[in-house]
């Protein structure tokens, strides 16, 4: 157990180590520069060469790099060049939007998506096993922003129920808050119980055909102990894996839906700060995403063990 | 017909006499306004950003002169100004007793120490060229500041009335990005970032009038279907700068809301490279002035609610000419200047266009197709923002490209060669020389006239339309501008009617 950690913890060393280098070296190269989009285009050259000279933008590219991580492995944050603020004080206030919408949005998507796959695994082939399959179907040609705008209109333009969007923060207003979340997670949540809906169904499938399930059967077990205790812990390992990735591309992937729904999320954050060559936000949130990705993974890891008795952590 | 005209006359002084007084505004309340873009920072002083002006600008900071909602100089701090016959020295008296929010007083010293700030050699400053012609700053006492100028500038007033010359106070000032202190009718409240930023009523506003609100919020919303729903929603009260003129029509169907359509200084302009062939022949540019249908390419990307232009100058900013009839939309005219040019079978050009602009995306296919009926095919690129700046903008590799210039008195662009469209012109230089030189109103209106001309005739630009000012609104607010004449979003004089 302890290998199996220190094997993945310098996985994730040096794994942070190259996307570190990457990210620093593309910003680097890509077109566009800080001090023209705050000054703007009217802005003379020599306030040009000042701001640069004051956002260290005009050192070579190894110190900079070399000052970014040092400030990172001291635990020293950069200021936004947008927001004037250390960045990741900035990272902290978008995770509390960012990281309750992603895993109401796995909620919603686990809620609907294990019920329905069991329920089509039990009715193969039958009315209902088609009409599971069509909700999926429609649910994965949808894209969620479209759905996030019908909800919307829905809801808010016309019901008047929630607001069109926007976060109020948890401090000032906890209920409203998790409300201006409902909608979003929602859209987010039902695209993907469409994935997670089929995999369970087939994974499921799977399952029922093993011979432990016929012996169970066979022992006289009711069927409703036979599917739940016995046949849905092992086809859980797959939806799990599916399940760690979905929240691991959450945390970045809710660009769309947090600019549908205004929310102030790291998706967004990431989105503007690449607009506007926020160099020092987009590098330690990029860096933030592959550990937050890696991580989860580790969780998934962790969890397979628990299902399955059979995986042991080496 | 004496008795018709007597009516007459009284309707006409009547009337909008009557319509004041039938509006007594009202106090109180609490107004969003929704806005596409979150400024980068609160400090108008260290950036030119126009989306720091919309938000700052008169609600929070102040500068001597202010621009009103007509497009004229207004007494900002300062209560009015005399300027010397040979037009050099500038004698402001500042209004006595105002107070920034921190309870600092604002007197002469601090202006002066405001101009020295913007001058200095290491001034953030986005135009320190203001500062720079200054040449005297003397304070004889502390409500009179006086201002000796190197050269005679016809535009001084206006640059100190841009928000690169608000007011900041002395102590207090670093963290203006952040935390911005002013003399204005708001005082800042918190900027919650990705989301919005709050001001408050400023209870020792030097104006015990104004201003009417209680709060003012600026709530940053980009995509243009989610501002509407939110105004909808009632989750904002105002849409304040809308880019996509087609959800105007929409909200206007509906009685709850207003739209207000006015003019704003912001030139649409398909940059032309003036240095890269064929483009610096300017028998090719008139061509492609000719070929372009200004009036349907405003029809067909802002619906007919920007104002065509022929020069680079918005009709709202004074001295404005009307040159759109200088070339007029005529194909075989066109066809003729390319083949004068040596170009009877046309050619193929490329033209980059930025994203983060709707219009200028949907006037690049218009004008696509304009210029392929004369034999010019255009290849159309979509660009982001920050590769435009640097590699059309800054490094001036491009042919032709569509941006909007929102700064107003921007025409001097035209007298550097290496902006970016790069035109060359001693007799352009000349002109505007002589208008920013010109002692009396008459001979600034005549060469700032000439200027106009004379990039109209070079064709330099293709001069497109200015982009209206359109704002949606609730019904029941009220007193908000109409045009734009300076970035602002001013919520000063606003009020609710309910």
């Amino acid at each position: 157990m302890l290998r199996y950690f220190l094997t993945k913890l310098a996985t994730l060393v040096l794994l942070l180590f190259l996307v570190s280098l990457t990210v620093f070296t593309v910003l680097f190269v890509l077109p566009g520069d800080p001090a023209q989009i705050i000054l703007g285009i009217h802005a003379t050259p020599e306030s040009l060469a000042l701001l640069r000279a004051d956002l260290g933008l005009d050192r070579p590219f190894f110190a900079q790099y070399a000052e970014w991580v040092g400030n990172l492995l001291q635990g020293k944050s950069a200021l936004s060049i947008h927001y004037k603020m250390p960045v990741f004080e900035l990272v902290a206030s978008r995770l509390a939007v960012t990281g309750p919408l992603a895993l109401l949005a796995m909620v919603f998507a686990v809620a609907f998506a294990l019920p329905l796959g069991i329920y089509a695994a039990r009715h193969q082939n039958r009315p209902q096993d088609l009409a599971v399959m069509a909700f999926t179907q429609a649910g994965l040609a949808t894209p969620e922003f479209w759905l996030g705008i019908l909800l919307v209109l829905l809801f808010s333009v016309e019901l008047n129920w929630f607001a069109a969007g926007g976060f109020p923060g948890w401090g000032a207003d906890a209920w409203g808050s998790l409300k201006a979340l409902l909608l979003p997670a929602f859209a987010l949540g039902i695209i993907r119980a469409a994935i997670l809906a089929r995999l369970t169904r087939s994974s499921m499938l799977d399952v029922l055909r093993e011979d432990y399930i016929r012996t169970a059967r066979a022992k006289g077990l009711r069927e409703r102990t036979v599917i739940y205790v016995h046949a849905l812990r092992n086809a859980l390992i797959p939806v799990l894996t599916i399940l760690g990735l979905q929240l691991g591309q959450l945390l970045a992937g809710a660009i769309i839906i947090e600019n549908v729904f205004f929310l102030p999320g790291l998706g967004r954050l990431v989105f503007t700060a690449i607009g506007m060559r926020d160099l020092p936000v987009v590098r330690d949130v990029v860096l933030l995403m592959a550990a937050a990705v890696v991580f989860v993974n580790f969780l998934v890891d962790i969890a397979y063990a628990a299902v399955d008795p059979r995986i042991e952590l080496h | 017909m004496k008795r018709l005209l007597a009516i007459a006359l009284v309707l006409v002084f009547a009337v909008p006499f009557s319509a004041f007084a039938a509006e007594t505004p009202k106090k109180g309340g609490s107004l969003i306004v929704c806005v596409g873009d979150e400024p980068p920072g609160l400090d108008p002083t260290a950036s030119a950003s126009a989306a720091i002006d919309r938000v700052v600008y008169a609600n929070l900071f102040e500068g001597l002169v202010k621009v009103d909602r007509n497009g004229r100089l207004v007494p900002g701090l300062a209560l009015g100004w005399e300027i010397s016959p040979d037009a050099k020295t500038y004698t402001f008296r500042l209004r006595q007793g105002v107070r920034f929010h921190n309870g600092e007083p604002f007197n002469a010293p601090v202006a002066k120490w405001n101009l020295e700030r913007g001058a200095a050699a290491d001034t953030k400053n986005a135009h320190p060229e203001f500062f720079r012609q200054i040449e005297k700053i003397e304070t004889p006492d502390d409500a009179t500041l006086r201002l000796t100028l190197k050269e005679v500038n016809a535009l001084f007033l206006f640059q100190m009335a841009e928000g690169d010359a608000v007011m900041l106070p002395m102590k207090g000032w670093e963290d203006t990005a952040a935390r911005p202190i002013g003399t204005g009718p708001f005082r800042f409240i918190e900027w919650r970032r990705g989301d919005s930023v709050v001001l408050e009523r400023n209870p020792n506003y030097w104006n015990p009038a104004l201003p009417h609100l209680d709060r003012l919020t600026f709530r940053f919303i980009k995509d243009p279907s989610a501002q509407v729903a939110a105004l909808k929603a009632g989750d904002v009260d105002v849409l304040g700068w809308i880019l996509a003129p087609e959800i105007a029509r929409g909200i206007a169907r509906d009685q709850r809301f207003k739209i207000l359509s006015g003019s704003s200084t912001s030139e649409v302009i398909m940059s032309t490279n003036n240095k890269a062939k064929p483009f610096d022949n300017k028998l090719v540019r008139q061509a492609m002035a000719h070929a372009i249908d200004r009036k349907t390419v405003n029809e067909l990307v802002m619906l007919g609610y920007g104002t065509p232009i022929g020069s680079h100058w918005p009709p709202i900013t004074p001295y404005y000419v009307d040159l759109t009839k200088k070339f007029p939309y005529d194909p075989k005219k066109a066809k003729e200047l390319l083949a004068q040019a040596g170009y009877p079978n046309g050619f193929s050009a490329r033209i980059q266009l930025p994203a983060i602009y709707p219009y200028a995306q949907k006037a690049g296919e218009v004008i696509a197709d304009m210029l392929g009926r004369v034999g010019i095919k255009l290849k159309i690129e979509i660009v982001e923002w920050g590769f435009w700046l640097d590699r059309i903008f800054k490094q001036k590799d491009f042919e032709l490209s569509m941006i909007g210039h929102a700064e107003a008195w921007d025409i001097g662009i035209y007298a550097n060669p290496n902006y970016y469209f790069q035109y060359d012109s001693a007799e352009f230089r000349d002109a505007y020389q002589k208008a920013l030189r010109a002692a009396s109103e008459a001979e600034k209106a005549k060469w700032f006239a000439r200027c106009q001309e004379i990039v109209a005739e070079d064709a330099v630009n293709g001069f497109l339309f200015v982009s209206p000012s359109l704002s949606a609104m609730k019904a029941e607010v009220m007193n908000w501008w109409k045009d734009y004449p300076t970035i602002a979003l001013d919520a000063t004089e606003v009020w609710w009617n309910k």
